[in-house]
């Protein structure tokens, strides 16, 4: 109920209330044209506590709000949907190094082919749409997701099926592939993509596109003098067939500077979750049946 | 009415300065201001908010009902929220990222409610408007303050052009970490009200507390 | 007694109404440097004893000696030891050459000449960035000069990496006596300890220059973990394997910020302390306790994944700068609980907290100047805590 005593508590109050007349006594009409006509006028200079007056002006005005705010959503949600793809797209151009500024992103995106890849054969599936296949919608899916026993990376469940993008030279042949990587940090999720190239062994790039590590420190992953390193670094010794090598550490491992990316230096922690991340999704848990296609040439 | 429009944009700059003086707002200034662009994007939405909710809040002034007051504002102001929050997404995505809940965190930025309540319940639209955006200034200014300065000695750069090359990138400047984290807008706008306060000694708020001092034998 | 009546003649000029009354601070500052002050304090810390604010802070300063004299040592041990592999370089090795004194890490001589040259720079600096804005301040505020700052500028040294560049040290000391102290009004009536208010701008600012492994040994190539790195990533099983025993931990020999690595020599500092009552033994004692306590409890729930869970507490003492700060910064009177009980709680706080830090928290594998700064902060809200106690146990005994 109207509480006249609530009103406006600023001290530079110009604007005081009349006194209210009791809500139920709107004056009859004195005759039925006066009433039509004077139906809004009478509305509006109805007392501003009267009962009915804010119901109505209560449901007007949401009513009024949630058009203005839908329309808004519905007219602009293709846009958006747009920007969100473009943002994704962009960020596949730049680990595969074909993005320059200015660039028409969808256009260069065209060359890239989509794929859902189940993870366990190496084998690419139809059973998905890969241009709408939602890769972390599936990791939180039930159905699509086994929870990790020995989880290095710290993701809880992994999801069975991911989209990797291929990269095609213009004879149809491989160039790169791009495959989604992501784990945990200090703080953040690392969520990037690693391109390799079309030996299935060879590094071309990692890039982060969402993490909220230390900045200065962790967020040093951002470095485009620290992303250069990963260039050329080779997966396994052997040309593929041996052990995965490939790791972020202070000191090169025993196999070598190939196999090696200097840590970020006083981000420890950042780099350790870096190097779990890789490792475990370039591992026999992650994309290495794909990459050992891959290096057979059967992609 | 005694203000002019002139005053209505210009007092809260400095004289009236929401952020300064009222200390109103100052979450989202420590979120949004560790870059220049982010923080002329907020700007840019909260004086937008500002100076259309006041503007439509005060064309409704005499039909509000007291009892709903503060919700028809608050329906008012949070509408235009979402619709700017939708309208960045739109047209520029990359910044409503970095932004995230912050604009819609807009919706409880008391320099709204507080323009809503304090001037545009009692003020004819026009001026209710000016003054929405006189406030969103204000706000603005020192967020742009605090932004030159954490972004500046930050990262060396100004709304993303490089101007100190940093010691990751091959130059000199070393950048200063506590800059970029939030915490670092406390003691930057701290600062920034103890010099607007030396400026400006009458905007020294009476200490409430007193100092014993004892004498000297 | 001829410096005495230079100073009693020129001493009008700087009073009220003299000529150079602004610059008061600035002779009250030489003058009660080398006499007995005239006047009584006016704000906490009041001593209450015919020792004198100043005495309590030549005290202080006194019983850093043993630390800085064994953080010379060791910075030169460990400087001169890196050279031996990686060979020497810039100005200092030039002095060191032009003197004839050579990197000989088993000669005590060499090793303290070449850590002096480390500490001497940035203690310099120190003192006169510091020193400004002391001036700065005492003159625009028409307060003293406060003798603080001697012991300010000598704890804020000690616990920097000797690797530290200049330009850093200059700023953070000037972080620490702006806001750490002067804007709540200077001396007495900072809630936070200035020296770590200055460390820990610098941490947060330029961490790659106060963490990591490269940087406490000042020699290009040198990498080489603190203690606290190593447990906090393998546990303290693992410090066998990097070569730290504990004995080396407790004398001091190990990688760490220049004052602080031997826990031998806080302890003779801490000794002198509480022998000339300056310290109060409740916090020290608080501190242990509390320490001690968690560290074991979380010693006995033990962790898998994190092995820094199994640091038995005579580590905890004697890694990082616990000792240190144990002995002259959470004794620290102006900073702390004022309080007898409050103090306990205050010490204890500050070891659970510093337990806390360094074995569950991910990112800082070294928690005693949070920690104490943590501690800073509750200190008025214990206190408040324990006065309203008292009072709520007298109301009840006369009701």
């Amino acid at each position: 109920m109207p509480d006249k005593d609530n009103q406006n508590p600023s001290d530079e109050a110009q604007f005081t209330p009349e006194m209210n007349p009791p809500d139920r006594d709107i004056p009859a009409p004195e005759g039925e044209v006066v009433a039509r006509k004077g139906l809004l006028r009478r509305f509006l200079d109805a007392p501003a506590d009267n009962t009915v007056k804010t119901v109505v002006v209560a449901l007007g005005l949401c009513l009024v709000a949630s058009m203005v705010v839908s329309s808004a959503a519905v007219s602009l949600r293709p846009l958006q949907e747009r920007n969100a793809a473009l943002d994704k797209q962009v960020n596949i151009l730049q680990v595969a190094g074909v993005y320059e500024d200015g660039i028409d992103v969808a256009e260069a995106f065209d060359a890239f082919e989509p794929h859902v890849l189940e993870l366990a054969s190496g084998e690419f599936t139809d059973q998905f749409e890969a241009d709408s296949f939602d890769d972390r919608a599936a990791a939180d899916d039930l159905t699509l997701s086994a929870p990790l026993e020995d989880d290095p990376a710290s993701i809880g469940r992994q999801a069975n099926y991911v989209t990797v993008y291929l990269l095609r030279n213009e004879d149809g042949t491989l160039d790169k592939v791009i495959l989604p990587v992501y784990g945990y940090g200090l703080w953040s999720t690392l969520y990037g993509f690693m391109a390799i190239e079309e030996d299935g062994n060879t590094i071309y790039g990692l890039q982060f596109y969402e993490h909220a590590e230390t900045p200065g420190l962790g967020a040093e992953v951002d470095n485009p003098r620290w992303k250069a390193l990963w260039r050329d670094k080779k997966l396994r010794t052997d040309d593929g067939e041996g052990e995965l090598a490939i790791t972020v550490a202070k000191t090169p491992p025993a196999a070598g500077r190939d196999y090696y990316v200097d840590a970020l230096s006083g981000a420890t922690l950042t780099s350790r979750g870096v190097d779990n991340l890789v490792r475990f999704w370039m591992s026999e848990r992650g994309f290495e049946p794909f990459l050992e296609r891959v290096r057979a040439g059967e992609i | 009415m005694a203000q002019t429009y002139r005053s209505m944009l210009v007092d809260p700059m400095v004289d009236n300065n929401p952020i300064t003086l009222q200390v109103l707002g100052i979450c989202s200034a420590l979120a949004v201001t560790s870059s220049m662009q982010v923080a002329l994007v907020m700007t840019i939405a909260v004086t937008t908010v500002t100076a259309f909710s006041s503007m439509f809040i005060s064309v409704l002034r005499s039909q509000i009902p007291s009892s709903i007051r503060i919700i028809v504002q608050m329906i008012i102001i949070a509408s235009l929220v979402i619709v700017v929050d939708q309208v960045l997404k739109a047209y520029a995505y990359e910044i409503s990222k970095t932004l995230s809940v912050f604009v819609g965190l807009i919706i409880t930025n008391c320099i709204v409610m507080g323009r809503a309540e304090a001037f545009a319940m009692k003020n004819p639209p026009f001026a209710s408007f000016v003054d929405g955006v006189g406030n969103g200034l204000g706000y603005g200014l020192i967020l742009m303050l605090v932004g030159t300065i954490r972004e500046l000695f930050g990262s060396g750069s100004l709304f993303g052009i490089t101007i100190f090359e940093t010691v990751n990138n091959g130059g000199w400047y070393v950048p200063n970490g506590l800059l970029l984290l939030p915490p670092s807008a406390f003691f930057v706008i701290g600062l920034l009200i103890w010099a607007f306060r030396t400026w400006k000694p009458e905007q020294v708020e009476e200490r409430e507390y007193r100092i014993q001092t004892v004498e000297a034998h | 007694m001829g410096l005495r009546s230079f100073f009693d003649r020129i001493e009008p000029s700087f009073e009220k109404g003299g000529k150079y009354e602004r610059y008061f601070p600035l002779y009250e500052m030489v003058e009660s440097f080398l006499f007995t002050p005239k006047t009584v304090t006016t704000a906490a810390p009041h001593a209450r004893s015919y020792i004198d604010m100043k005495r309590i802070m030549t005290y202080v300063v006194i019983a850093t000696i043993p630390c800085i004299l064994f953080g010379l040592y060791n910075v030169g041990l460990q400087t001169n030891m890196a050279i031996a592999e990686f060979g020497a370089s810039g100005w200092r090795a030039a002095i060191i050459e032009g003197l004839g004194i050579g990197f000989d890490a088993t000669n005590p001589l060499a090793n303290m000449l070449h850590g002096l040259l480390y500490f001497l720079p940035i203690y310099i600096v120190t003192l006169v960035a510091g020193g400004f804005w002391e001036v700065v301040f005492a003159t625009v505020r028409r307060h003293e000069v406060n003798e603080g700052f001697l012991v300010t500028s000598m704890l804020y040294t000690l616990i920097l990496p000797a690797s530290t560049p200049l330009w850093q040290v200059a700023l953070g000391i000037s972080f620490g006596v702006v806001i750490g102290k002067e804007v709540f009004g200077g001396t007495g009536k900072n809630f936070l300890n200035p020296a770590l208010v200055g460390r820990a701008f610098l941490y947060f600012a330029y961490p790659a220059y106060m963490s990591g492994d490269t940087i406490w040994t000042p020699v290009d190539g040198f990498s080489g973990a603190t203690a606290l790195a190593v447990t906090a990533a393998e546990g303290p099983a693992a410090l066998a394997t990097y070569g730290i025993t504990w004995m080396d931990s407790f004398v001091g020999t190990i990688q760490g910020s220049m004052g602080e690595t031997s826990t031998i020599a806080c302890l003779l500092g801490l000794a002198f302390l509480l022998l000339t009552r300056i310290a109060n033994h409740r916090m020290v004692v608080g501190c242990l306790l509390g320490m001690i306590a968690f560290s074991t409890l979380l010693n006995w729930i033990g962790s898998d994944s994190n092995p820094a869970f199994a640091t038995p507490w005579y580590w905890h003492l004697v890694m990082g700068g616990y000792a240190f700060g144990l002995v002259f910064m959470v004794t620290e009177p102006v900073s702390g609980s004022h309080t007898n009980l409050g103090r306990y709680i205050y010490g204890a706080l500050i070891g659970f907290m510093v337990v806390m830090i360094r074995v569950v928290n991910p990112a800082f594998p070294e928690g005693m100047m949070l920690a104490i700064l943590f501690g800073n902060v509750f200190a008025p809200l214990i206190d408040y805590f324990v006065v309203q106690a008292n009072i709520r146990r007298r109301a009840r005994r006369h009701a």
